[in-house]
């Protein structure tokens, strides 16, 4: 089995351009660290850097750009709160399960958090079981995460229950931690949206929607599905019916409507991950987007 | 005939129709089972997620109404065609009262053609043209006689036919110049009667078979020389073959009672045969006698009417075909 650390590590390698270097060097320390921290050194600016951090005086002296350093005063730890139920062992929007795309969007934020000396802690589970595994800070251990996470995610798996999740985070920690939550295309009630906004407050948050499969799909027009959760299968006749198109698009659309309206509510940065291949820009837009959010 | 119903009622036991409907049920079971495993080995089955981002819309309530239906129709449908199938297969029979004699008639008609007669012979193929339009499975001859007899034609049931040869011998009888003796007068004298008669009881070709048989003998018994067979000793070749015998005798008249004899030992014949005996001396009364000796026949001959079971495929035919058009025309609507 080939290291699932070192996909992570190669899809964003592929993607090693000027935004992708700057996030493994001094933007994601930006994002989540803010200014407010001692000043280390200085060193010279490179591209991606935020112009703000541009020690001008010095810059003036030097000749060529120079940007401030800081020093973390203390060490963020990053909560990963991974559905592992069997709904994320379901088709995605591209037809790959999203279990590999949640696995992938794990791995690279848990390799940006460890490349800053951040923490890692898992919060990953199922309608049956939570599981906590403590922080780690080294590529091994979140090798075992990103693996743990992957052999938890099958269609033998219990059923997925996000609520239960975030209701043993919110009960279980007190630090204000970074939280960042892979689930699906769920409908977020009122009991999800009540737990958000106690978490909102307590933590910083980003939330990744793993977009699920469209099931009128020609794709996957001339076979049988069922729903994983229920195990009902839905009939071939019925999935074929143009009239259910339009119908369908719209419910989807109000669907993540209503969690994106929820989410920018609660302050909440979000992102949607169709397919492995938009995984690294969906993330690059997100922590984007977390960077300019008013906080 | 008891023989028969404890055949059949060894056959067919009470726990049959049970133990079919087990056989049914198990064949069912492992069917539903054995799909069941295969769509779970095989078959792969997309898993998604939510499926209720569709299953909740009103339209797919909808849609999976109409889906059902379908289903149900379809399955009704071949439960339909296959119940058609079983009650076919059980050939439906309804009972149902029929006098096969009337059917399996066989009638010569034995014509004296000497000239007195003919008038009266045209009278009864006249008769005879008309009834065989009514006719079906009686068989008709026609037997011409004067001093030998020759079959005019044979028993048959091809009632095309039978009208025209009766047609056609009709005509002769009405051309005054043609005559009919072609092979009729071989013998030794003319109207040999006797003779005529023994050879009418000839031409029945089939005297082992179950059929009732008659001779309509028109003659005026008026013997002009040595015949083989007197009437009465052909009278009794009649009676052995179980052949009845009916009489027309237009010379049986007031006028001519120096015939009297021989008309009374015509009469003898003929009844003695179980036939009736018919004096008349208007040949337009033929037809009358005609119907009347039909009608006689019928009375006489059916005795008790026979129970016969008839196939009655029709219905259970055309829900069969019902059924198996409208399991086609659904499971093209499910697939399309």
């Amino acid at each position: 089995m080939t290291s699932l650390l070192r996909r992570v590590k190669t899809k964003l390698a592929i993607h090693a351009h000027r935004r992708v270097r700057g996030l493994l060097d001094g933007e994601y320390r930006s994002i989540f660290h803010g200014r407010t921290i001692e000043f280390d050194d200085l060193r010279p600016y490179v591209a991606g850097d935020e112009p703000r951090d541009i020690d001008w005086k010095a810059t003036a002296r030097h000749g060529a750009p120079l940007v401030r350093r800081y020093i973390a005063t203390r060490k963020q730890t990053v909560l990963l709160l991974v559905d592992t139920g069997r709904n994320m062992a379901a088709l995605a929007e591209s037809g790959e399960t999203k279990s590999e795309l949640s696995v992938l969007a794990t791995g690279i934020i848990g390799y940006l958090a460890l490349k800053h000396g951040d923490r890692l802690v898992l919060v990953s589970g199922d309608a049956e079981h939570t599981k906590f595994e403590p922080p780690a800070s080294t590529e091994a251990a979140l090798e075992r995460l990103l693996r743990q996470i992957d052999s938890a995610t099958t269609l033998q798996a219990p059923r997925s229950d996000l609520t239960r999740l975030l209701q043993f985070v919110a009960k279980s920690f007190t630090r204000r931690m970074i939280v960042l939550v892979v689930a699906d295309d769920r409908a977020l009630g009122e009991t999800e949206a009540r737990l958000l906004r106690r978490l909102s407050v307590q933590h910083e948050i980003l939330w990744l929607s793993v977009g699920d499969a469209d099931l009128l799909a020609e794709q996957w027009a001339g076979q049988r599905m069922h729903d994983v959760a229920t195990s009902v299968a839905l009939p071939m006749y019925l999935r074929a019916d143009p009239a259910l198109r339009a119908d369908f698009d719209r419910s989807v659309a109000e669907r993540r409507d209503r969690n994106e309206a929820l989410f920018a509510r609660l302050r909440i940065s979000s992102a949607r991950l169709g397919s492995t291949v938009d995984v690294v820009p969906s993330l690059l837009r997100l922590l984007e987007l977390h960077r300019h959010a008013k906080r | 005939m008891t023989g028969e119903f404890t055949n059949i009622t060894t056959l067919i036991n009470w726990w049959m129709p049970g133990a079919a409907a087990l056989v049914g049920a198990v064949t069912l079971a492992i069917v539903i089972l054995l799909r069941k495993r295969r769509a779970r080995d095989d078959a792969p089955s997309v898993p998604i997620a939510h499926a209720d981002r569709l299953t909740a819309l009103p339209s797919y309530r909808r849609a999976l109404r109409r889906y059902r239906a379908l289903l149900v129709g379809s399955i009704a449908a071949v439960l339909i065609a296959v119940l058609a199938g079983v009650a076919l297969a059980a050939r439906p029979a309804a009972p149902a009262l029929a006098q096969p004699e009337l059917a399996t008639r066989d009638i010569v008609l034995c014509l004296d053609v000497s000239g007195s007669m003919v008038d009266y012979d045209a009278q009864i193929v006249d008769v005879f043209a008309e009834l065989s339009s009514q006719f079906s499975g009686e068989r008709l001859s026609l037997v011409l006689f004067n001093a030998s007899a020759v079959t005019y034609f044979p028993l048959s049931s091809d009632y095309a036919y039978i009208t025209r040869q009766l047609e056609r011998i009709r005509e002769t009888f009405e051309t005054p110049d043609e005559t009919i003796e072609s092979g009729t007068l071989l013998g030794d004298g003319s109207s040999l009667i006797g003779d005529g008669l023994a050879s009418c009881t000839l031409r029945f070709d089939t005297p082992e078979a179950e059929r009732s048989r008659s001779i309509i003998l028109a003659t005026d018994n008026l013997v002009a020389g040595d015949s083989i067979y007197t009437l009465p000793e052909a009278g009794q070749l009649a009676i052995e073959k179980d052949i009845r015998v009916y009489g027309i005798n237009p010379g049986d008249t007031l006028a001519r009672d120096y015939l009297a004899d021989l008309a009374e030992e015509f009469r003898t014949v003929t009844e003695g045969t179980g036939g009736t005996y018919y004096a008349l001396d208007d040949p337009d009364a033929v037809p009358g006698i005609v119907e009347r000796i039909t009608a006689e026949q019928a009375a006489a001959l059916p005795g008790a009417p026979e129970l016969i079971l008839g196939d009655q495929p029709r219905l259970p035919f055309v829900l069969l075909l019902l059924g198996v058009l409208a399991t086609l025309v659904l499971q093209w609507r499910l697939r399309r």
